[in-house]
């Protein structure tokens, strides 16, 4: 089985992050969360069925945005081959990304492309159904656990309060995945350097689209809650609380 | 303007979202509700196009094309859901059209409209301005579900051969969570418990507390992914939505997926970071450090009760 | 990897460990796993490790999770008749291979994955580790703007970010303020020093860590590192000197009993009865036992009770070697904590006041203080918090 995960890089919230008028200005980027899911998710895929798994990563021109080191530590898990897109041009719309990535992505032969279902920047698309519309195959998102019966993927998808959905699609098919079937593999740090030194990452340019009909008018924060924060010693809080709890008639 | 709605079902089952929707689209136009499987359509306050297609597919952004099609809605609003999330990427890639996601507000403007989105774990809010027609894929809880309330009004059947759709997908059946557990979403009472609550170990507290508010003990997805608490306890998207009298978040951060699950009618927060999202929803919010401040709420408790 | 591969990678480990190969010279006479806080619930205790390394059962042990049950309290090690360093080699090589096969305990991993990202373990902005000096009230010196200073002081990541254990760093801050010492910190340039990384098999981190900590100390003239933080100080005192860092290095129980003389002039009467715990790395690994006692007997008014298992003998809090990401791990074999045992046998003696001098010790106790229904009865100190409330 021919695999691919598409593994890209979001700002990382643990450091600051610079809101401007019409950007957003991050410190740091750290790999998309969902989509190292989606890595994980394909390596046990091919523990399951064989084949192999090439993890594409997605970065664009404009930004200080790298993913040399996930697509390293996807590596050092057992990826085959790493491949950097490096779009064009920056753009917040998934649907330019998916139109870009799905004429790379076209005629590679791959049986299952996984994506993450979201990322915490996707506000306009989301990226694994769009891509499956632009390459016309079938899509299911909020995937837990994946097998193949007689060459038919069997997934399984989150619907919401712990039920889950099960369904069978034909290859090629498209999987957003929310969370791998197991956590992700710890990759000590030797080992991911090592990684770094070894692996070959083959770099191909993405042309995006423009295509029009949405636009930022502007970035800012959410205005500050209305509520009070209480502070003070565990005692004095204490009793306070227990004065809310009587009021909204718990106690 | 024509607005389209397409109504969240899980199980045969209206889910609360749809209402919100309806409600908010009403604010914008005439509504008609895309209803996918023989769910009682009954309190939908608009029309309705139900479709015998039994339950929602990825692959049934085919129907709303068809029904896009034969409506021509300038507004197009889907949940924020697991599953609808599926259909409403797809369903605007095909017919190319503006897509906003993790929307909290929409209004019209000019031949368009402007949504609010919010992004980034919760940090920042972006204003968007989309061209008609547009897609919105709206958070759970930003309008009230009220409005969307009331008798439903024309009802259009449709089958998917008259609609003429098909696809490769198929549904094979529902794993049900194990039900030997309490329904978080029923309870009055949720004490709920994040990784800021620090060990497992300390979900005793967590309960001790629960036990003395007479309430029951729920997480956020990473404390269910520990394994400190069955899945069955989960809050948020991809979990239950609790909706009772009382949601005490304790070391919960309030992510945006989080967040969603959270509709009961009072959330008091207790969390170390004063910049917490989850003070954004909450009627109290306290800066403590959890471990220090639950014991000591505890025996408050016991002695208030007497 | 197969067992062969887990042998070689093994040996291969064990041999850049000093003394290693005295694993050869196991007697099986057990007095490690009798010494062992957790030797009565681990499958294999240090003796039965080597045993099964013999036979070449060495997936048995990393499929029993042995190797996290150890806090890295060195007991095993100070006893052993043939000095083996079961604490330095024999378990962090096996949990190095736990760390390869990439499955080790989820709290673990985060934590050593962040210490990779951030420089701590506690998913914190690096940014952010000075955080702690706008929160007292005198100025804490930066080395970045001061170049030069006496005493370069180490919060570490537990002094700089818990957040019990800022308190702590606070403390000892004022009291150097107080003391008139020449100090700077490095501020935000500090990253983790490291020791929990070595302890848990992650050498290539550790090793990483050392190089850029001593990249930024040859940045700035100083003549001795000061630390309140018990395996920060080991590492550099023990771990640094192999890697070419040459400063002299003291813990602050050491810095306190040298600064004693004016200490005591600046002491009031204090009124209460304490107890001192042993902390594995001050004591039993680095030999300290005197000088913290010395000081906390100059504060006139105290009463000073020893506890039963003391010096060499002291039981560990349980929070070290990574222990404090075990918990979740460890409480699968264990329901009572190391931690628990100790604040009874503290309360036990009639102590009001339990002082340590390993930062990883004040939440540990703290917690347990919740547990055992201790909380109200005995209070947990370190003794730059004692020393402070007793100068202010």
């Amino acid at each position: 089985m021919k695999i691919c995960a598409v593994l890209r890089v979001v700002p990382d919230l643990v450091e600051e992050i610079e809101i401007e008028e019409t950007e957003i200005v991050p410190f740091a980027y750290i790999a998309n969360e969902r989509d190292e899911h989606a890595v994980e998710e394909a390596l046990i895929l091919k523990e399951k069925a064989g084949g192999s798994v090439d993890v594409l990563g997605v970065v664009d021109e404009d930004t200080a945005s790298d993913v040399d080191e996930p697509l390293a530590m996807a590596y050092a898990k057992g990826a085959d081959n790493l491949i950097k897109a490096i779009l064009s041009r920056k753009t917040f719309r998934r649907y330019e990304v998916a139109k870009g990535l799905a004429e790379f992505l076209k005629d590679k032969g791959y049986d299952v492309i996984f994506t993450g279902i979201q990322a915490i920047d996707a506000f306009a698309g989301t990226l694994g159904g769009m891509l499956a519309r632009c390459m016309n195959l079938p899509y299911i998102g909020g995937v837990v656990e994946v097998d193949v019966q007689n060459g038919t993927l069997v997934v399984k998808k989150e619907l919401g309060g712990g039920l889950l959905g099960e369904y069978r699609v034909s290859t090629p098919a498209i999987l957003g995945v929310v969370s791998a079937e197991r956590p992700l593999k710890f990759v000590p740090f030797a080992k991911l350097k090592k990684a770094m030194k070894e692996a070959n990452i083959d770099e191909v340019d993405i042309e995006v689209p423009e295509i029009e009909g949405i636009d930022v008018l502007r970035y800012y924060e959410p205005p500050k809650p209305e509520i009070t924060l209480l502070e003070g010693d565990p005692e004095e809080l204490a009793e306070k609380l227990v004065e809310v709890l009587k009021e909204v008639s718990v106690l | 303007m024509n607005v389209l709605v397409f109504a969240e079902v899980v199980e045969n089952e209206i889910q609360e979202i749809t209402y919100e929707l309806v409600g908010k689209a009403k604010q914008l136009g005439d509504v008609t509700t895309l209803v996918v499987g023989n769910a009682d359509v009954s309190n939908i306050n608009s029309d309705v196009i139900q479709v015998d297609a039994g339950e929602p597919l990825p692959w049934h952004y085919k129907i709303v094309e068809k029904v896009f099609e034969k409506l021509k809605p300038s507004a197009i609003l889907f949940g924020n859901t697991l599953t609808s999330i599926d259909i409403a990427a797809q369903f605007a890639a095909q017919l190319d059209l503006p897509m906003a996601t993790m929307v909290t507000d929409i209004s019209a403007k000019d031949d368009g409209f402007v949504a609010t989105s919010l992004v980034y774990g919760g940090k920042v809010l972006v204003d968007l301005a989309l061209k008609s027609p547009a897609v919105f894929v709206v958070n759970r809880g930003s309008f009230p579900a009220e409005e969307g309330k009331g008798s439903v009004g024309n009802v259009e059947k449709l089958s998917l051969e008259e609609l003429g759709v098909s696809d490769g997908i198929e549904f094979v059946g529902y794993i049900k969570p194990e039900v030997e557990d309490v329904d978080i979403s029923k309870m009055d009472i949720v004490v709920s418990v994040g990784r800021g609550i620090g060990d497992e170990a300390n979900i005793e507290l967590a309960e001790e507390l629960a036990e003395v508010l007479g309430g029951v003990v729920a997480g956020s997805r990473p404390v269910i992914d520990s394994g400190w608490l069955p899945k069955t306890r989960q809050v948020g998207r991809s979990g239950k939505t609790v909706t009772g009298k009382l949601y005490l978040a304790l070391g919960i951060s309030g992510a945006t997926e989080h967040v969603e699950g959270v509709k009961a009618k009072n959330v008091i927060a207790i969390n170390i970071d004063r910049n917490a999202p989850i003070f954004r929803i909450s009627r109290c919010g306290v800066v403590a450090d959890v471990l220090e401040l639950v014991p000591v709420l505890i025996e408050k408790i016991r002695e208030a009760k007497g | 990897m197969d067992v062969g591969e887990m042998l070689e990678t093994y040996f291969e480990r064990l041999s850049e460990v000093s003394e290693s190969e005295r694993y050869k010279q196991c007697l099986q006479c057990g007095t490690c796993g009798g010494s062992c806080p957790y030797g009565i619930a681990s499958p294999f205790t240090p003796r039965r490790m080597i045993l099964a390394l013999r036979a070449k059962l060495i997936d048995e042990i990393l499929e029993s999770g042995a190797q996290w049950l150890c806090t890295a309290c060195y007991t095993c090690s100070y006893r052993c008749p043939s000095q083996i360093p079961l604490t330095d080699a024999i378990i962090p090589a096996l949990r190095e291979l736990s760390l390869l096969e990439g499955n080790p305990p989820e709290e673990l991993a985060a934590a050593l994955m962040n210490t990779a990202r951030y420089g701590n373990p506690f998913r914190e902005s690096p940014r952010k580790r000075d955080s702690w000096t706008k929160e007292v009230e005198f100025e804490v010196p930066l080395m970045s703007k001061k170049k030069e200073a006496d005493v370069l002081f180490i919060p570490e990541c537990f002094g700089a970010y818990h957040r019990r254990c800022r308190e702590i760093t606070k403390a000892f801050a004022e009291v150097m303020y107080l003391l008139g010492v020449d100090f700077a910190i490095l501020g935000n340039e500090e990253r983790c020093i490291g020791d929990l990384t070595r302890l848990c098999g992650e050498f290539g981190l550790f090793e990483d860590l050392m190089e850029k900590n001593i990249k930024t100390f040859e940045k700035y003239s100083f003549n001795r590192i000061v630390t309140h933080d018990a395996h920060a100080f080991n590492a550099l005192k023990r771990e640094y000197p192999k890697m070419g860092f040459e400063k002299e290095v003291l813990h602050h129980t050491q810095f306190l009993f040298e600064n004693l003389d004016k200490l005591k002039d600046m002491f009031n009467e204090l009124d209460y009865t304490v107890t001192y715990h042993d902390s594995c790395y001050v004591g039993r690994r680095n030999g300290i036992f005197e000088e913290p006692r010395e000081v906390i007997k100059a504060i006139p008014g105290l009463r000073f009770v020893e506890m039963k298992r003391i010096r060499e003998n002291a039981l560990c809090c349980g929070g070290g070697g990574g222990g404090v990401w075990l918990d979740s791990f460890i409480r699968n074999f264990l329901k009572e904590r190391p931690a628990e045992d100790r604040v009874r046998e503290a309360a036990s003696v009639g102590a009001d006041v339990l002082v340590t001098a390993c930062i990883l010790d004040v939440p540990m106790f703290e917690d347990a203080l919740k547990v055992t229904g201790l909380e109200g009865q005995l209070v947990v100190k370190d003794i730059s918090e004692l020393v402070l409330e007793a100068i202010r």
